[in-house]
């Protein structure tokens, strides 16, 4: 493996552009849905554009990605796209994320986000637990950037996932927020690893609701549960792929605490 | 990059950077050989995403049946080392579902193959189906163990 100097990743930073099609509001949530275990934050994010008729608001784009398209009703557009209204900014990716692409993919979308006076970010994800199936309730962790958003969280009766690791954008997001003292927090909804988890969804979006008023009707999402999952195959192949790279399995190792 | 820094190069940068060459190509070629479509119009079925755990007692797959028939879930030994998986959908699904209109097909079952990476008793298969999701145990055989002296 090869590692990038901190000039070359400035470097991919600024090679990614974040094009906007309408003006942005100033002072919405920044929240992110990104393949990862479950597909838990894109299908959440997906309900989310579908049940409050958001708009395309913004795109990526940079020679970074990969040469991929995704047509919708025969027009192009960026896999990773933004969409709002104006109360929030929603960013998702409708393709699975090369590890060596997410630092540069997260940093620039924060960036961005900050240079809107976001008040808040939060990233809607997964947490694998084995036996999923026998889970007839399933719990939403919190992770947070400051000790005043976990309390926050905690406020809202949020559970904290208190120690262990975490892999992929969400992890990110949370690290680099915190650098820059932006108020951030990770929903991680219990969930299949390998499997689109409509469920899981559901409860990350109600504890979206819980925590910035945005509520939607997840009824339907549990309704068209199987639809999704067989609708989310291929995109789960492909982000399962893209985990195994990033050694997504290391969520379930125990760390050993240096403090 | 310039000559000049080619000639300044290590012996094991050049190791380094052919391994790490080697390692890039073979990850394509898997990458390659394991593309396929996750449908088969010829045989109207779809390949389902499924998952193997090894424990110490038991292989466990996992397998993602959205829309299967229970009463018509089959599970097959192919020889020692495979499974086939197969199930009926309650619904047929087409392309033209998904929004797709330049395929045409209609899908009504799931069929997959699995490899099973150790010994296991297959005769001693267990199964179960919860939430649209099989589950496949198989003890493991261990064919014989070397005492700890």
């Amino acid at each position: 493996m090869s590692y990038r100097t901190f000039e070359e990743d400035k470097t991919l930073n600024e090679e990614i552009k974040i094009i906007e099609k309408k003006e942005i509001p100033k002072g919405t949530v920044m929240i992110f849905g990104f393949p990862d275990v479950g597909l838990v934050g894109v299908i959440a994010a997906s309900h989310l554009i579908s049940e409050l008729n958001l708009e395309e608001t913004a795109y990526m784009d940079s020679r970074l990605l990969p040469p991929i398209i995704v047509l919708h009703e025969g027009l192009p557009h960026s896999p990773i796209r933004i969409f709002g209204n104006n109360q929030i900014i929603l960013a998702v990716s409708e393709t699975a994320l090369r590890e060596d692409l997410i630092y540069p993919i997260m940093h620039a979308l924060i960036d961005w986000g900050r240079s809107k006076d976001v008040k808040m970010m939060i990233s809607m994800s997964g947490i694998p637990v084995q036996e999923r199936q026998d889970l007839d309730e399933l719990k939403v962790f919190a992770a947070a950037s400051s000790p005043e958003m976990l309390k926050t969280a905690q406020d809202k009766g949020l559970e904290i996932l208190k120690e262990g690791y975490m892999v992929g954008p969400q992890a990110v997001m949370l690290q680099y927020c915190a650098t820059l003292g932006v108020p951030a927090l990770t929903l991680l909804a219990q969930c299949f690893f390998n499997y689109p988890d409509p469920e899981a969804a559901a409860k990350a979006l109600e504890q979206l609701a819980n925590l910035t008023g945005v509520k939607v009707d997840v009824s339907k999402l549990l309704e068209k549960g199987e639809e999704i999952r067989l609708k989310a195959r291929d995109m789960m192949k492909r982000t399962q792929q893209e985990l195994t790279k990033m050694r997504k399995t290391q969520e379930y190792d125990i760390p050993l605490y240096i403090s | 990059m310039s000559a000049s820094n080619r000639r300044r190069r290590s012996i094991f940068d050049l190791i380094d950077e052919y391994l790490e060459n080697l390692e890039a190509w073979a990850e394509g070629v898997r990458e390659t050989l394991m593309e396929r479509p996750s449908w088969n119009c010829r045989t109207c079925s779809m390949e389902p995403l499924r998952d193997i755990m090894v424990t110490g007692d038991e292989v466990i797959v996992t397998v993602d049946l959205p829309y299967a028939e229970q009463n018509t879930i089959q599970v097959k030994p192919v020889g020692k080392d495979a499974i086939e998986i197969s199930a009926k959908m309650r619904r047929k699904i087409s392309f033209d579902d998904f929004g797709i209109t330049h395929y045409r097909g209609e899908f009504q079952r799931f069929h997959c193959q699995t490899r099973i990476p150790v010994p296991v008793y297959m005769d001693r298969m267990e199964i179960r189906f919860k939430r649209g999701i099989l589950e496949i145990r198989l003890p493991r055989k261990h064919e014989y163990e070397i005492p700890v002296e």
